[in-house]
């Protein structure tokens, strides 16, 4: 048996816990809304829109991403190439190319690539053309096989109807492979200045 | 009895300050690091004189921000010293922009544009960019951001953002006109390319805004004000650099003029708000939107839908408006129009969207604040007061009273005191949302101020 001092202990122990277990214990998860409705935090509204927002970014990245894959597709090199003779004056009237291979020219003068088409497989379908300075096509052959283009060797620039002389800028020259209607690859390529003066 | 040695704070245990500025300073000298690089590498690669432009201009840059960091921290500091702060960071900036002047004068001329021209598109854009910035820091109706911080922001978007994506713009493009075949897939790696590099670049500004200035930058409201004036200082910059290029292009032609009016009108009035403040208003969205979440998860998470948001919208643009050809008859004009509104539209309109509502609810927030300053019978806010200071129209109306009553000198003290009151309900709304971390002594100060405010003004 149980001294009493001891039993008169373990009763206040008993009260002490029971009252520690009213007042401190923690509340049951689901009772909490009932007891108290939280107040509504408007930043999670805020949150959620800009998640929404940043899911249809993710979307618009990866339609970009498809895009270039599509127009850049991993693993189409052809191993070919194409050989840029060179960039030389260009005289419209005789439809002639003369002087030395260039990198710049007067924006007054005409000019023109020479491409060697022999040095593409044949039945490669291919095209060439001249960009501008905007990405605007000025000038171009094809596309077409190579060895329908072996009349047009010469590919010159071709003045805008608006304007009198080429506009001033980073020129780019290139010959591309052709998949169906996409070109898929460049098999050379070739920059040359308009000077502004 | 245990005496309190400091005054006690809402977040008593926040350590986040110190990490705040340690992230800062790590950002700050990642940005000192890669634009030093980006100078170097330009001066020794590409060997032309924008190249040698950029080396020279690291100074003026360098100068700028020194400058700005002292012009920021005197208004922190003992007002004792802020005098002779505030002319250091005058000097400094003012040589600065002198610097960087020369250098875009250089620059400018070597695109044959020549300084008269660049000085003309300076001027021309100069209008269209304050009224924005105007705008922009109007929107904020309840608490306006600091003139010296929207500035700050907006110098940051057109120098030191438009200097660090030079290199990177410069490899990435010449790399993929040397690999890539012209077209569309062409136009999305340039376009990936400005979307991320620029606003990462412009991002940052706004990044360390929020790291550093955190008492000026309370919710998303803010975050898009500081983005968007980012965003404007950066088209500011660019509308410059494309007015010049195409007037050199086109003048030979006799199309200068019209081809630069074009560039001024597409950049300073269609795209003014339809672009760069578009976008970067998204990143200070996210941050803005971060700064009052709870856990770090979500902050983070936050902060990247920002970016990734403005890096899309920007990318979109840039990708796929060669979808939209302008034709060169008279419909072309309502086309140009019609294309920025179809693909920068919906960005814009989202961002207005969560303007409004930040806008909102900040209101809500400042009026439940109001209420509770009122019952404390502190003095600070008197209970009749409520009802004014919870509407922007109703506290303009009170200070056009005070000027009809007791001319201008009474307008700006009403205006200085809604200000401190506004003041007060904000910083009594971090605290109870355990969003600060100064001690709840600052609060004291600024209801102390607030009564001395009252005393000065007019009944």
């Amino acid at each position: 048996m149980a001294p009493r001092g001891q039993v008169e202990y373990c009763e206040r122990l008993i009260t002490e816990l029971r009252r520690n277990s009213l007042t401190n214990a923690v509340p049951i998860r689901s009772t909490v809304p009932a007891l108290q409705a939280a107040p509504y935090d408007h930043t999670q509204t805020l949150y959620r829109t800009l998640l929404v927002f940043a899911t249809v970014a993710v979307l618009a990245l990866v339609v970009g991403l498809i895009e270039f894959v599509y127009f850049e597709p991993p693993g189409k090199v052809s191993g070919a190439t194409a050989t840029i003779v060179g960039v030389y004056d260009y005289d419209s009237s005789t439809r002639m190319t003369s002087g030395a291979d260039h990198s710049a020219f007067p924006r007054t003068q005409q000019f023109a690539a020479v491409v060697d088409w022999s040095s593409v497989p044949p039945n490669m379908k291919v095209d060439a053309r001249w960009y501008d300075a905007f990405g605007d096509v000025v000038g171009h052959v094809g596309p077409t096989t190579a060895d329908q283009l072996s009349n047009s060797s010469v590919v010159p620039i071709v003045v805008p109807k608006e304007f009198h002389h080429s506009l001033p800028g980073q020129y780019l020259f290139v010959v591309e492979r052709f998949e169906g209607s996409v070109p898929v690859e460049v098999l050379a390529r070739r920059i040359v200045r308009v000077e502004r003066s | 009895m245990i005496a309190r040695t400091s005054p006690p704070a809402a977040n008593p245990h926040s350590r986040l300050r110190p990490n705040r500025y340690w992230i800062a300073l790590g950002v700050a000298a990642l940005v000192v690091i890669a634009l030093g690089a980006s100078s170097v590498l330009n001066y020794v690669y590409l060997d032309t004189i924008p190249g040698r432009a950029s080396l020279y201009g690291l100074l003026a840059v360098a100068l700028i921000t020194l400058g700005t960091y002292i012009l920021v921290r005197a208004f922190d500091r003992d007002p004792s010293t802020r005098r002779k702060r505030l002319i250091r960071a005058g000097v400094l900036i003012g040589l600065g922009v002198l610097l960087w002047l020369l250098v875009v004068d250089v620059f400018v001329y070597t695109q044959s544009a020549g300084p008269t021209v660049a000085l003309i598109c300076t001027v021309a854009c100069l209008p269209t960019t304050a009224a924005g910035l105007y705008i922009v820091r109007r929107m904020d109706r309840n608490e306006k951001e600091p003139w010296r911080l929207v500035l700050v922001a907006a110098a940051w978007g057109a120098i030191v953002a438009t200097s660090l994506v030079i290199w990177g713009e410069t490899i990435w493009e010449m790399s993929a006109e040397r690999s890539l075949v012209p077209g569309p897939g062409l136009d999305a790696s340039l376009a990936f390319m400005a979307g991320v590099l620029e606003e990462v670049a412009k991002g940052t500004a706004v990044l360390l805004l929020f790291l550093v200035m955190r008492d000026d930058f309370d919710d998303v409201v803010d975050g898009i004000v500081y983005g968007a004036a980012v965003g404007l200082g950066f088209n500011f910059m660019e509308s410059i650099s494309y007015m010049t290029n195409f007037y050199s292009i086109f003048s030979p032609e006799g199309l200068g003029i019209v081809a630069a009016g074009f560039q001024w009108y597409a950049r300073q009035g269609l795209g003014l708000f339809f672009g760069h403040a578009t976008y970067t208003a998204f990143i200070g969205a996210g941050i803005g939107i971060a700064r009052q979440l709870p856990q770090m998860r979500q902050k983070i998470f936050a902060i990247v839908s920002g970016f990734l948001i403005a890096i899309a919208a920007h990318f979109s643009w840039d990708a796929w408006t060669a979808f939209f050809p302008i034709q060169s008859s008279l419909f072309g004009l309502v086309e140009i129009h019609l294309r920025t509104l179809i693909m920068t539209g919906p960005f814009t309109a989202a961002l207005i969207a969560l303007l409004i509502f930040g806008i909102r609810y900040e209101g809500e927030a400042l009026r439940a604040q109001f209420v509770k300053e009122a019952e404390s019978g502190s003095g600070a806010i008197l209970p009749e007061e409520v009802a004014i200071l919870a509407s922007p129209w109703k506290r303009l109306r009170q200070r056009i009273r005070a000027f009809q009553h007791a001319g201008l000198r009474a307008y700006f003290q009403i205006a200085r005191l809604q200000s401190a009151q506004l003041d007060l309900a904000m910083e009594r709304w971090h605290r109870e949302r355990k969003e600060i971390d100064t001690p709840l002594e600052a609060e004291e100060t600024l209801r102390q101020s607030v009564i001395a405010l009252r005393h000065w003004v007019p009944s």
